[in-house]
């Protein structure tokens, strides 16, 4: 990035340079009296017109837009001068400087552009002019004069506050010295390219040295050197006579200097990386080289922004150095828990001895991925950028698989385990087809990348002070295996004998994902389970929440792929349950209606976000939870219609069904959400087939791997819960119903629909028998006369009057309201004679007899010691009269036969529990 | 029928001695050919230490006189170090032979302890050497020998670790001696320490009770009371979660001796899930029965398998024990098993239905008409079924039996009376009490 800005941004300013001066020259030529103003600044203008052109190629578009918008009003104005129309100068005038808002806030910068200043002073000599001109003013219309007469006002009090550019600028076009217009002119440029938010990173290094070009270091190198830069390569002319002191006495010289101020940030990646060159042992040179990947990080300083990928890139190779080094020359030691020797790198190559040196592997390696993470969050995902930035993750790969391997040799599995989640993190998300690409593009650029290769050595070769040079002994291509599961399985066991808890939770995460992308439901649960991840998630980190929540999100799609609808909808309903998908799952941001993020939750929630190609497609998943819950929700909805108590399997389906119940028309659906409920519509009348086809026409279902399976798995789970709700709503107005029939009309098999039937009656759900010998359903009188009816209701209110007489008993007497300690203590001296005393002191055991007349299984009601029971647990018994109202008379209500998914998940206990 | 077969399964978790006796029962069952048994048996012999035995097998195998050098050599290093180990053991043998001295020791370790060693100068190396005589005994074959040894060491040794091995082999040996109730009674003790033992990983507590439970059915299915005792064993929380992870063929032998066992319904339900879950993992025609009955009520499918069954209890050398009476032989768990799968199925089936047909019922249980009528007769009379049998159209009529609402009212109303007696009294009493003061 820096390097396509840096080259172009050069040649920019070059070619604007030349441009001005070919103006100025002209000016010079042509600095003729008689020529009138307007002509000149008309020549002056159409220059410039014609550079803003040569700047639309470099400049971002609203930039751009602004520009122009500016430059036509300009336009304008001369336009206006020629005729000498006041009246629509002001106008223009007031114009542009609104447009000078826009621009200044678009280009971040406080400083008017050369255009605006140029129309100033264009106007100022105009208007001098005319105010010279008396003849021409007396000719002036009344309202031309007066706006003339504003204009000069205006232009007078605008002006101050652009005096001195303004000055400035009439010294110089007018002035000889061309040179120092040049780089005015060019420092002006400059500027307005700098305060591009895009480019901030490099207005920092600005103002140590414009000149110095970063990027070309082979060549550009020992020309554009700083002073100190120029004194560094004197001190090293001559390669041979520098010695490990000089080396490092720079070296430290060049690490105090960082992060102070004046110190350009890649200014001290090149003096490092020539350090390193120069470098006289191999663990100098590792020592250098660690430095200088520090500082390549330090390029970048926000949080928010990437590091430039070129020295991203760099970055990577200079691991790859340091690895090769490191190989070669297996006593040097790295380590950041002890300060090493201060002369520790002096111990040159027959050295035998452990060197140590200070540093990280881990955490630069760490430090990589996430500057890799970064730039893939911040790159815009359809364009060619991302895509190129994608492949680079084969380079990273390498990276870390020699690290790691290094990292094993070395015995430190524990750090070895860090960077192998890494991996895991870079994989597991990815499906066969998409891990083949990725093995099949490395092995296919094995050509290109050698080239690339080659025309390095001989730049490393050009340099001439490589001391230590160092073979490439670690491979720099990926292995990976055939299959990911394989190179998954390598990794995960890794970090699951030595990783530390966060590792292995987020290694056992990508673990479930990506068994459940490879459609092993069970496999995945069971990981799920016995990891016990779902109690514990709550207390990790946010990003391991947005994995679980991701993996949650893949097993879901992932039982549904294998028709296992319940599981499916236990997985998902949580996800859906707030409605705060996209937030849940970081895959874009979502707006909450309520409450306003601050700026800070909104930099910090982008900061979380998965990138582009990591998504979960949401549609998929949306209309994946919401068939699902159909599928749940319509037969209980059905089953349960004149139960007000009835239990929702899906609240959030519920809801979307109110509502588009409430539509007054309904239309053809279009999103996800009609589709479904379109289905819904259709279920609920037992329809199974447009039910089926509605369902069928969404679009998603292209992005499913089997999708004919799977639609033909939703065919027969659409026809069953069909058959089922057509049970539960039309029962009641049948006698009986042939097995043909419903074959015939649900167009299932015998056996299917009679296991469905037989099911259903076993959970009480269908008031019905088989009559075996006629091959039909009976259906049995289940509906209470009016005066049973009747007759319960009265019972039922019976009950609760006693209840409540008991409640109001207990809150005089003997219950456990609040004022009874009060009342305890003024009678704490009978207390102990009587029998409230013992009622008291034994009321904190729980007295739990279960009754055997009533079904409810209510704790056991105390009375005093005359009704011989003794003691009742005090606070028990209110506890036990309201468990009573609920479940009470609920005995007689069918039983909800689904099962809550994610209910029985979590209660499946499989976990290895000791 | 060898993919129902489990040796593979279950041997590794057995000893090796417990190997023998499924090695047997496969050769019996002619299920594999006999001369790869033979081999896997020498195969086994050969980390023990029951040389002769590995002789004879040899020969009978490759049918000659001849013995191999090695096994030779290995029984002549056997019977030396035998003795090596009787007589390091031997102070302390002769001591426990004595039944006048070992009356001298009391419940208290450390006193038994300090008095041998006092006064008969047997140490803790006599000790330990009584453990690895008792083990060598075990691999020799002297099942007896190595059980008393062992249950003599346990009352002197004072390292959990060696007790608990010591236990496992005395577990080993009462098993192969037949000794079941001993056995079952060693069996509980290991069981405790194991859960109440911690262990240094998981796990190690999971293997242990794999092996518990795997050591467990040569137990459960030779004793009467065994098939309710498997239910308390295997049905426990953390056993039948290991179970799940780790053993999931144990299922089979749970879900047989769910359906042998008749008062076992309220865990019955529980079991079913859990079958249910499983059934990805872990599929046996015994367990596919039960979700034909209590899933899906596939009768069809439940005959089926029924008849499969059959074939796997046979073939299982835990389930399918002979009985030899007079000059018959039979299994008495299969004809148990069939008898109540029947009554699974029909009670099911009656619980949906309102009518069956005679032949149609039959059919379904495997059974003639005439033997269906006598059994459905029978089981009316015995007031197991709520139906009638309509011999005119030859079907079975149910008879319903949904709650009556008139019972219902009552139920609901009959403890309100008990409750405003209860209440007034309360008040009744707190009037005295008020009064009193």
């Amino acid at each position: 990035m820096a390097s396509k800005f840096w080259t172009q941004g050069g040649s920019d300013t070059e070619e604007e340079s030349s441009d001005y001066d070919s103006e100025n020259d002209d000016l010079t030529q042509t600095d003729d009296p008689a020529q009138t103003a307007g002509n000149r600044y008309l020549t002056v203008n159409a220059s410039d017109s014609d550079d803003s052109d040569t700047q639309k190629r470099v400049v971002r578009s609203a930039k751009d837009k602004r520009f122009e918008e500016m430059l036509v009003t300009v336009d304008q104005m001369k336009n206006a001068m020629k005729i000498n129309d006041w009246v629509s100068l002001q106008e223009s005038f007031d114009k542009i400087n609104k447009q000078l808002e826009k621009v200044m806030r678009v280009m971040e910068s406080d400083k008017a552009p050369t255009v605006y200043i140029k129309a100033l002073v264009m106007l100022e000599d105009f208007l001098a002019e005319a105010m010279a001109n008396k003849d021409a003013k007396k000719k002036m219309s009344s309202s031309n004069a007066k706006a003339l007469n504003s204009m000069k006002q205006k232009l007078k009090k605008n002006n101050k506050q652009y005096e001195e550019v303004i000055n400035k600028y009439r010294e110089h076009p007018e002035s000889e010295e061309e040179a120092e217009d040049e780089e005015e002119e060019e420092e002006e440029t400059d500027d307005s390219e700098i305060e591009d938010p895009t480019k901030l990173d490099i207005s920092d290094q600005e103002g140590v040295s414009e000149a110095d070009e970063p990027d070309d270091q082979e060549s550009g190198w020992m020309r554009q050197m700083t002073k100190k830069d120029n004194l560094l390569a004197k001190q090293f002319r001559d390669p041979k006579a520098a010695t490990w002191e000089k080396v490092n006495k720079w070296f430290k010289e060049i690490v105090a200097a960082r992060g102070r101020k004046g110190t350009g940030r890649y200014e001290q990646v090149e003096q490092l990386a020539f350090l390193s060159q120069v470098a006289k042992t191999p663990a100098q040179k590792v020592e250098i080289l660690f430095s200088v990947i520090s500082a390549q990080f330090d390029v970048n300083p926000g949080l928010s922004g990437h590091m430039p990928v070129s020295v991203w890139k760099k970055c990577v190779q200079n691991m790859l150095v340091v690895l090769d080094i490191l190989m070669q020359y297996p006593n040097i030691l790295v380590n950041d828990s002890v300060e090493p020797d201060e002369n520790e790198s002096e111990k040159g190559l027959e050295y035998t001895g452990t060197i140590r040196i200070w540093g990280n592997l881990v955490a630069f390696i760490e430090r990589v991925d996430i500057e890799f993470f970064k730039s893939l969050q911040c790159i815009d995902p359809h364009t060619r950028e991302y895509v190129e930035r994608l492949r680079d993750e084969a380079l990273f790969l390498v990276l870390a698989q020699n690290v790691q391997d290094y990292l094993e040799q070395t015995g430190d599995f524990s750090a070895a385990s860090k960077v192998a989640l890494r991996r895991v993190e870079l994989i597991y998300y990815k499906p066969q087809e998409v891990y083949d690409a990725m093995r099949k593009f490395t092995e296919q650029s094995e050509d290109n990348g050698e080239e690339g290769e080659e025309s390095k050595v001989p730049e490393e070769g050009r340099a001439p002070t490589m001391f230590i040079v160092t073979p490439e002994l670690v491979p720099r291509r990926p292995t990976f295996p055939e299959n990911s599961r394989t190179l998954m399985d390598r990794l995960v066991s890794l970090i699951y004998k030595h990783g530390d808890e966060r590792t292995k939770a987020r290694a056992m995460l990508c673990d479930i994902y990506h068994h459940a992308l490879f459609d092993e439901f069970s496999t995945s649960r069971d990981l799920l389970l016995m990891s016990h991840l779902q109690e514990n998630v709550q207390l990790m980190d946010i990003s391991t929440q947005i994995l679980f929540n991701r993996a949650m999100a893949q097993l879901g799609l992932c039982a549904f792929r294998v028709g296992l609808i319940a599981e499916c909808h236990g997985c998902l309903s949580e996800l859906y349950s707030g409605g705060r998908v996209k937030e849940l799952l970081a895959q874009g941001i979502s707006q909450s209606r309520y409450h306003e993020k601050t700026l800070e939750q909104e930099r910090l929630e982008r900061r979380r976000q998965m990138p582009y190609h990591m998504y979960i497609n949401l549609e998929l998943l949306e209309a994946v939870h919401l068939i699902c819950a159909m599928l749940l929700e319509v037969p209980n909805m059905v089953a349960n219609t004149n139960d007000v108590k009835h239990k929702i399997i899906s609240k959030n389906f519920c809801r979307l069904l109110e509502i588009s119940e409430r539509q007054t028309f309904t239309g053809l659906p279009e999103n996800v959400r009609d589709h479904v409920m379109a289905a819904t519509r259709a279920l609920t009348k037992g329809d199974h087939e447009s039910a089926f086809n509605i369902i069928k026409s969404l679009d998603t279902w292209k992005l499913l791997k089997n999708k004919d399976s799977v639609l033909e798995m939703l065919r027969a789970n659409i026809k069953e819960e069909a058959l089922r709700t057509y049970l539960f709503t039309y029962s009641s107005s049948y006698d009986s119903l042939s097995l043909d029939e419903l074959t015939k009309m649900f167009d299932l098999s015998e056996v299917q629909v009679h296991s469905l039937v037989s099911k259903m009656m076993v959970n009480e759900e269908l008031h019905a028998s088989w009559d075996q010998p006629t091959r039909s359903i009976i259906f049995h009188e289940v509906e209470h006369t009016r005066l049973q009816a009747l007759a319960f209701q009265f019972t039922e209110k019976l009950s609760i009057l006693t209840d409540s007489n008991e409640r109001a008993i207990e809150a005089r007497i003997g219950g456990g309201g609040l004022e009874l300690p009060m009342r305890r203590r003024e009678n704490q001296d009978y207390a102990g004679a009587t029998g409230g005393a013992g009622r008291w002191a034994e009321g904190g055991t729980a007295f739990n007899q279960g009754r055997q007349g009533t079904s409810e299984g209510r704790s056991g009601y105390g009375g005093g010691r005359a009704s011989g029971m003794g003691q009742g647990g005090g606070y028990l018994r209110d506890r036990a009269g309201q468990a009573r109202g609920a479940g009470g008379y609920s005995s007689q209500v069918s039983r909800v036969s689904h099962m809550d998914g994610l209910g029985r998940m979590i209660s499946l206990n499989r976990g290895v529990r000791v | 029928m060898a993919q129902y077969d489990f040796t593979p399964r279950i041997a590794p978790n057995l000893d090796r001695h417990l190997v023998f006796p499924l090695l047997e029962f496969l050769q019996d069952s002619k299920l594999y050919p006999d001369e790869e048994i033979l081999k896997s048996k020498i195969e086994l012999l050969s980390k023990t230490n029951m040389v002769d035995y590995a002789m004879d097998i040899h020969k009978s195998l490759y049918h000659t006189d001849e013995v191999p050098q090695d096994m030779v050599e290995r029984r002549a290093e056997v019977v030396a170090r035998l003795k090596a180990l009787e007589e390091a053991a031997a102070p302390l043998v002769v001591f426990l032979q004595n039944h006048n001295a070992v009356q001298e020791l009391r419940a208290d370790k450390h006193y038994n302890l300090q008095m041998l060693n006092d006064r008969y100068q047997i140490g803790s190396q006599q000790i330990e050497a009584l453990y690895q005589f008792a083990k060598f005994q075990f691999e020799c074959g002297n099942y007896s020998g190595a059980a008393d040894y062992l249950y003599q060491y346990r009352a002197l040794c004072t390292n959990s670790e060696r007790s608990l091995s010591a236990l496992w082999g005395k577990l080993a040996a009462e098993i192969l001696m037949q000794n079941w109730d001993t056995a079952f009674e060693e069996l509980n003790r290991l069981k405790e320490i194991i859960d109440s033992k911690n262990f240094a990983s998981p796990l190690n507590q999971i293997q242990s009770r794999i092996w518990l439970m795997h050591w467990s059915l040569f137990i459960f299915f030779n004793n009467d009371n065994g098939r309710t005792q498997i239910i308390d064993l295997f049905n426990q929380d953390k056993y039948i979660n290991t179970i799940q992870t780790s053993a999931p063929h144990l299922l089979r032998y749970l879900a047989t001796a769910f359906i042998v066992n008749k008062r076992r319904r309220t865990q019955f339900k529980d079991f079913i899930k859990i079958i249910q879950q499983e059934h990805h993992s872990f599929k046996d025609p015994i367990t596919e029965f039960l979700a034909c009955v209590y899933v899906n009520y596939d009768f069809d499918g439940a005959q089926k398998k029924m008849k499969e069954c059959e074939e796997v209890i046979l073939n299982d050398p835990f389930l399918g024990k002979r009985v030899e009476q007079e000059n018959s032989s039979s299994v008495p768990l299969r004809d148990e098993f069939i008898e109540n799968a029947r009554l699974f199925i029909f009670e099911t089936y009656c619980r949906i239905h309102r009518r069956i047909d005679m032949g149609v019922l039959a059919e379904k249980l495997n059974l003639n008409y005439e033997e269906a009528e006598r059994w459905i007769v029978s089981l009316i009379r015995g007031s197991k079924l709520d139906a009638k049998i309509d011999s005119e159209s030859g079907t079975v009529v149910m008879e319903p039996n949904r709650p009556d609402v008139y019972e219902q009212l009552i139920e609901h109303t009959k403890g309100l009376s008990g409750r405003t007696y209860k209440l007034v009294s309360q008040i009744m009493e707190h009037a005295q009490t008020l009064a009193t003061r």
